[in-house]
């Protein structure tokens, strides 16, 4: 699985408004939907007196029988169409598309990999960091920001920063809140610069947080990087 | 043609690295902070909206 980069894609995207006319916030929404339904199941969660986790987070993650489906083209293109005939707005259709086309394709990056083209259940894994999403949200932390996964995430910080226009106030006015009738009907109750704030928190929650978890694992805790195909693999990581 | 952020903008970025210092302090301090996007969001709206917008209305 990945991490910030599902909250920095979505800038990169927004990049290409000329040739993509994308709405940011179902931009943003796609690329987080396929987790949404998930990732609490994966790592498990304390309810009461019930622990609730899956027995096999891989299988249920990103597996058939399981929820792996939402890692798929087809589930973008399911709540692309409900969003565009349902809920009138082509707009919002596409872009939710590209936001979780893009959150399949980053994921195929790991050694468990996704069903790209559910029903068929084939993985496409590229295999170049451990899926360890079984060992708990930590340790599974701790291993994605030692391999090629925190380096991915990386990639996507400087590709933003190297887009830095699209944060800026004037192009959040001109391309953003244009494109979309989602931020005018919001801005009746909320002022422009709340609005600005919200629509950067995405690329500040991924860049910081991308920050965070790096010193937490290699300054408090000094876990070893492993930057090698497929690791770290001090860590056991589940394959496809 | 490559575009240099101005003076203004450069200002804004600055608090934003202060604000994402914050983050990442309290961040590693207790991790489940880092774990929902919409706790850095709320974080980020106090952080940068309404803490500013208050010391402006005060001062």
């Amino acid at each position: 699985m990945s991490w910030a980069a599902h909250d920095l894609e979505p800038y990169a995207i927004q990049a290409h408004h000329s040739k993509l006319k994308v709405a940011f916030v179902p931009l943003l929404l796609g690329s987080y939907a396929p987790d949404l339904m998930t990732k609490w199941y994966v790592y498990g969660i304390h309810l009461g007196p019930w622990d609730l986790k899956a027995d096999n987070a891989a299988q249920f993650h990103r597996g058939w029988p399981g929820l792996g489906f939402t890692h798929s083209f087809l589930y973008g293109a399911v709540i692309g169409l409900i969003f565009w005939k349902g809920l009138g707005s082509k707009n919002w259709g596409i872009s939710f598309m590209i936001g979780q086309w893009a959150h399949a394709l980053t994921d195929a990056g790991d050694t468990v990999g996704t069903m790209l083209f559910f029903p068929w259940t084939h993985h496409f894994s590229v295999g170049a960091w451990a899926y360890a999403g079984q060992t708990g949200r930590l340790t599974d932390a701790a291993a994605y920001f030692s391999g090629l996964g925190g380096m991915w995430d990386l990639v996507w910080i400087v590709i933003g920063l190297y887009s830095w226009q699209v944060l800026t106030r004037s192009y959040f006015e001109t391309h953003v809140f244009t494109a979309d009738a989602f931020w005018p009907k919001v801005n009746r109750f909320v002022p422009m610069t709340a609005l600005l704030v919200a629509y950067r928190a995405a690329f500040f929650y991924g860049t910081s947080r991308w920050i965070a978890w790096t010193v937490w694992a290699h300054v408090i805790h000094h876990f070893p990087y492993d930057l090698s195909w497929g690791g770290p693999h001090w860590v056991p990581a589940e394959h496809s | 043609m490559i575009y240099r952020p101005s003076h203004r903008q450069l200002a804004v970025a600055g608090g934003y690295a202060a604000a994402g210092a914050l983050y990442v302090l309290i961040g590693v301090t207790y991790v489940d902070f880092l774990f929902s996007f919409f706790t850095a969001l709320a974080y980020l709206l106090i952080v940068a909206w309404l803490v500013p917008a208050a010391v402006r209305r005060i001062i």
